[in-house]
């Protein structure tokens, strides 16, 4: 009969023992990369409310399945696809198709422009030198998911290629015309948010 | 030698090219011997040069613009409350024991039997306060904070005068609850558990605009010279000369420890330093 307690015992204290553990390698490995995890959701988001919610389902779902995260692998990354994922999920029906963007307009009116200023740096100021934080969210936040998630990492975030090609489980190269496209697209609707300030001539 | 130096010329990247390297020479990482090449494309086709510059352009504008955040330390503890909260309520060893259960009524046997033995054992040990297995109090006076925050740690007992609730826990501790009219505060409560057998007492208090402040209370001899729970030499050593002890977290949570009659109180808070020392002081005898 005590032997059978024992055993009980020793089972209820491993298993009780085994989930301390996880917790503690929770809070040690995961916690620590919640900074760049709200700054994505921010920046996914548009504002602090959603990326509030959308960062504690996104902790309690690793939680949950922190017995799946390999080992060893980039937690980072593992996290931040949960919550691009659980983004997708809960935001999914509120994407909206992206606007149409005429990049020969785009570049037609550079070159123009260009023609007049002396050095990239100068135009860069006479255009966009007076945005705010809050024009660039939004703008951003207009950009299709694919290319905004590689701009936020690479621009905001400083990540290398390898690790958003490993963040978003594609090939660098594809990071590379995702990045492209991406800053293109921005661009214009910088331009976009420069004109409606009124910082941009019409003409 | 002039053939070396015409060999860039050779392999020249055309326009196609270009573009596939413009976001590798926006970030910087393009291959030394490329980076001849792509400069010497952009300085003799124009549309290209235009090309790049948009997208170096737009990088800037992102980098000098928007600023990162920082998590809100309100957030910050809400995740790791919600965490906490799921590790406590829904366990991994439930969910363990009854997944096996399933598979293996013997282990469901034993799995019942310990959960019984066990549950009234730890029923014994505990209320529903959450405890922290750190014997350390300004550990565990941090969990507690953020349990409060988070709506894990209740009150059992809520009055705008803090006289009720002194009343109400100084019934069950052997120690002099600390419970004062703080100025500007809104309501107070208090809740009772006990650490491995040493009675606490949880005091908090709603600050009208400033937000929650909550006081971990304890025997001091406990604090000081007790096994189950202890407190850092550091602050041990303060306490004893100035009778007070402050410390800031990473995450701008302040501490401030003192000590009231045979009791030790923490505070823990978001308040700023200032003012909360100034509302602490009005009472605490520093």
């Amino acid at each position: 009969m005590s032997i059978h307690i024992s055993i009980m015992l020793a089972f209820f204290l491993a298993v009780i023992s085994s989930s301390k553990g996880l917790h503690k390698e929770f809070e040690q490995e995961a916690i620590p990369h919640m900074d760049i995890l709200y700054n994505y959701a921010l920046r996914m988001t548009g504002n602090a409310d959603d990326a509030r919610d959308l960062l504690q389902e996104t902790f309690l779902k690793a939680y949950r399945f922190w017995d799946k995260y390999e080992k060893g692998t980039n937690v980072r990354a593992w996290l931040f696809r949960i919550m691009k994922n659980t983004y997708i999920n809960l935001y999914r029906k509120a994407v909206k198709e992206p606007d149409t963007v005429d990049y020969n307009d785009i570049q037609n009116f550079y070159n123009v422009i260009r023609e007049n200023s002396t050095d990239a740096n100068d135009l860069q100021e006479k255009l966009f030198g007076h945005l705010l934080d809050d024009d660039v969210t939004k703008a951003l936040e207009s950009l299709p998911e694919e290319f905004r998630t590689v701009v936020i990492l690479c621009d905001i975030e400083g990540l290398t290629y390898e690790e958003i090609a490993e963040f978003v489980e594609c090939p660098v190269g594809t990071v590379r015309s995702r990045l492209h496209r991406g800053r293109k697209l921005l661009y214009a609707k910088l331009f976009e948010y420069a004109k409606k300030r009124g910082f941009v001539g019409k003409d | 030698m002039i053939d070396e130096y015409f060999s860039t010329e050779d392999v020249a990247v055309d326009c196609r090219e270009f573009l596939e390297l413009i976001s590798e020479a926006v970030d910087d990482r393009l291959r030394s011997d490329l980076k001849h090449q792509f400069i010497h494309h952009a300085s003799i086709c124009l549309p290209c040069r235009n090309e790049y510059e948009v997208d170096q352009i737009t990088k800037s504008v992102v980098r000098t613009t928007v600023r990162r955040k920082e998590v809100p330390s309100e957030l910050y503890y809400a995740v790791l409350a919600d965490v906490k909260k799921r590790q406590s309520f829904r366990g991994k060893w439930l969910e363990v024991i009854f997944g096996e259960a399933f598979l293996n009524p013997a282990i469901a046997l034993v799995a019942l039997v310990v959960v019984a033995v066990g549950g009234v054992s730890l029923l014994q040990r505990e209320n529903a306060v959450p405890i922290s297995a750190d014997k350390n109090i300004i550990a565990q006076s941090l969990n507690n904070y953020s349990a409060t925050m988070a709506g894990v740690l209740k009150p059992t007992m809520v009055s705008h005068d803090p006289g009720d609730v002194k009343e109400y826990l100084a019934k069950e501790t052997p120690f002099e609850v600390d419970v004062a009219a703080l100025s500007g505060c809104d309501w107070c409560g208090g809740v009772l558990s006990s650490f491995d057998g040493v009675k606490l007492a949880h005091v908090v208090y709603k600050i009208g605009g400033e937000g929650l402040l909550y006081v971990y209370q304890v025997d001091i001899n406990e604090a000081l010279h007790g096994t189950r729970i202890s407190l850092p030499e550091n602050a041990k050593a303060s306490l004893a000369k100035t009778g007070w002890y402050f410390e800031q977290t990473h995450d701008k949570c302040n501490v401030v420890l003192w000590r009231h009659k045979n009791t030790l109180c923490a505070a823990v808070s978001m308040i700023e330093r200032e003012k909360m020392v100034a509302l602490l002081s009005e009472k605490a005898p520093w």
